[in-house]
């Protein structure tokens, strides 16, 4: 039943205006935006067992221009433990932001509306496993209208099997989704290639599509990386698959395999755009998933990330809200590479530069003139010694390099390991 | 065509409405596009039934008036019937009349199912008390909807003042702000949120303006209508 909707066209001829469909630029396409300045960064700190107060943070980081505060940190709202914080994201009103911890599967919902530049824990979802039949390892929080997608890591037995579960915005158990096994996907195209693995989720409305990747089990991803790497049986336990869903029903349409770990997820934005990219972080290869011209959904390899050969795992990516260019670190050289993807079945490096020993999370602006880079990866996983840098550091992007703003020691400052950003404004709350 | 025409047409008389008022105009903060083009639902729908809607939480009540003035309990109106409920406010030039156009079609395209009969209903509250009294309602209503016109029932609702209104707003997380604070007669900041809300009162979807399709809301309804009474 392929159909279209006609009614909107009599919208566009009364000549309404329309926001442009970008984001500053990973966040879910259903929140609103920030297009100007953002006056905030939050970023959701690992504690460090005897650096501070040791625990879990979000640390909010004043980058407004003119402002006394400016590049420094402003506020501090620590959660009292040691949760394995990595993603999180707003809810769809962008009131709240949510934070998940890998390690006991919590989740902390911060209030970022009262006040954007303190916010406040206000709740904290401590039986994510009871609830969800058995899932662990929240791993991301993404908006969808009245609710949180939270796709998820592992399962109580602490393998790679695990689900995408979805909340209230009031923080009330939605609905588990599993991720199906080869078993259970033999009826659709790929199935065979389906391993249960999670990592990503993104939807593409207009498409009525969601994609997910895959990475590894609560057995692997807390486990120090030496003894991983070590361990040729350990090295088996990664996800290697991409599916394309029907997300309206929530169920898998199509399974792709892409070896080597498909990490985070970055839909186009332009309208008349279906595609998205990936990196895989064990084949250091930026894969485009795209619906070609017969309406069928493709994936392919596009371009390398680094030399593969020296493994210099491709971490988190960032496309720019015009589609034109993307921006990939790899943690174990702590570099950026920045591609022109203009084409997006043959993207072209046009620039690199070495942020730190170490580099994991990439963020940018709406209007893509700013980069704020985050160091941390996972506790177990990240370097040690000098090699342990742990910084925010903020960069201006004129479209042929980067160039400097400022840098936060989180050592130094004793907040712990920095990972996931997100931006803040007050004139989302102002009124 | 013709329906297409007409509901241009009454989208235009919305727009001119007491006098419209642009709601996003701030360049700071915009929500995400609403879908545009012929090709905006492009896209294959499951069939009603081959999928679930979990209920995502109670749908929250209060007093509420009603066209004629009379008050209403939100809460018992909205069990019985299946119901598509949308916060609006009738000054909106943009969002509002795009939504509410789409809901007037969803309307139409229900007459296909005549055995939805008086199982679906349509609830369209205004957040903008001050100006949008009952009277201000029904006019708006009649911009969309005759009686007896044979379509599904569509009720247009407003709240007595702010106070009766803060606490079905928050219940429904539906953040409701003027563009600039010293114009109480200017646009209103919020975005959109429409609930379709089961016979027991559950909210089983939630729609921004990405996903009000009228036809996938309209699937969304016929699985609800299949379910059983156990479901």
């Amino acid at each position: 039943m392929l159909r279209t909707s006609c009614t909107i066209a009599g919208l566009l001829s009364l000549g309404v205006a329309l926001p442009a469909a970008a984001d500053e630029t990973c966040l879910s396409p259903y929140m609103a935006k920030i297009t100007g300045h953002e006056d905030y960064v939050y970023v959701w700190t690992l504690g460090v067992d005897g650096l501070g107060d040791g625990s879990d943070k979000l640390v909010t980081i004043d980058v407004r221009e003119g402002s006394p505060t400016s590049g420094k940190v402003i506020d501090v709202d620590s959660v009292g433990s040691r949760n394995e914080a990595h993603h999180g994201g707003f809810t769809d009103d962008r009131r709240q932001f949510w934070a998940t911890g890998l390690d006991t599967s919590t989740i902390f919902i911060f209030d970022v509306a009262s006040d954007p530049a303190n916010p406040k824990l206000v709740r904290t979802i401590d039986d994510f496993e009871e609830k969800t039949g058995g899932v662990v390892g929240p791993h991301g929080a993404y908006a969808l209208p009245g609710r949180m997608m939270i796709p998820a890591l592992s399962n109580r037995d602490g393998t790679g099997r695990t689900a995408i579960v979805e909340y209230s915005n009031q923080g009330e158990f939605v609905a588990t989704h599993w991720m199906p096994t080869a078993a259970e996907a033999k009826k659709i195209p790929g199935g065979e290639h389906a391993d249960g693995y999670g990592y990503d989720v993104r939807v593409l409305p207009r498409k009525n599509v969601m994609l997910t990747s895959s990475f590894a089990g609560r057995e692997n991803y807390m486990r120090p990386f030496g003894e991983v790497a070590g361990d040729p049986e350990a090295m088996k336990k990664f996800g290697g698959s991409m599916i394309i869903w029907d997300f309206h029903a929530r169920t898998p349409k199509k399974v792709f395999q892409v070896p080597g770990v498909p990490l985070e997820v970055r839909w186009a934005w332009g309208e008349d755009k279906a595609h998205a990219f990936t990196s895989t972080a064990l084949t250091s290869q930026l894969w485009l998933v795209y619906e070609d011209d017969g309406g069928e959904w493709q994936a392919k390899a596009v371009a390398d990330i680094g030399d593969p050969q020296k493994l210099p795992v491709p971490v988190d990516i960032s496309l720019s809200a015009d589609d034109k260019t993307l921006f990939a670190n790899t943690f174990m050289d702590g570099m950026t590479r920045v591609y022109d993807v203009s084409d997006p079945h043959a993207p072209k490096q046009i620039y690199e530069k070495k942020i730190g020993t170490q580099v994991n999370m990439v963020s940018q602006s709406w209007d893509g003139q700013r980069l704020y880079y985050t160091s941390s990866l996972l506790a177990n996983w990240d370097k040690s010694g000098a090699d342990n840098e742990q910084f925010l550091k903020a960069y201006s992007w004129n479209g042929k390099e980067l160039a400097p703003r400022f840098e936060i020691d989180f050592t130094g400052e004793e907040l712990g390991r920095p990972h996931m950003m997100a931006f803040g404004a007050a004139s989302l709350y102002a009124n | 065509m013709a329906r297409t025409l007409v509901l241009a047409s009454a989208l235009l008389a919305a727009a001119c409405f007491a006098g419209a008022a642009s709601a996003h105009d701030d360049a700071y903060a915009k929500p995400s596009a609403p879908p545009s083009g012929a090709a905006a639902f492009a896209f294959t729908l499951p069939e009603p039934g081959s999928y679930r809607l979990p209920p995502i939480r109670a749908a929250a009540g209060g007093q509420v008036l009603a066209e004629d003035g009379s008050r209403i309990d939100l809460a018992a109106l909205l069990r019985g019937s299946i119901t598509v409920f949308s916060f609006i406010y009738t000054r909106c030039a943009d969002i509002c009349p795009d939504a509410t156009m789409r809901l007037a079609d969803l309307r139409e395209r229900a007459r296909r199912y005549p055995a939805l009969g008086d199982g679906l209903r349509l609830v369209s509250m205004s957040f903008d008390p001050s100006h949008d009294t009952p009277s201000v309602m029904r006019d708006y209503g009649a911009l969309w909807r005759t009686s007896g016109d044979g379509g599904a029932e569509w009720r247009f609702l407003t709240a007595a003042g702010r106070p009766q209104l803060a606490p079905i707003l928050a219940a429904y997380d539906q953040a409701v702000a003027p563009v600039d604070p010293k114009d109480p007669t200017g646009g209103l900041d919020h975005i959109l949120r429409v609930f379709l809300i089961d016979r027991a009162g559950q909210i089983r979807n939630v729609y921004s303006m990405d996903f009000l399709d009228p036809e996938l809301v309209l699937t969304d309804i016929l699985t609800l209508a299949g379910e059983s009474a156990g479901d």
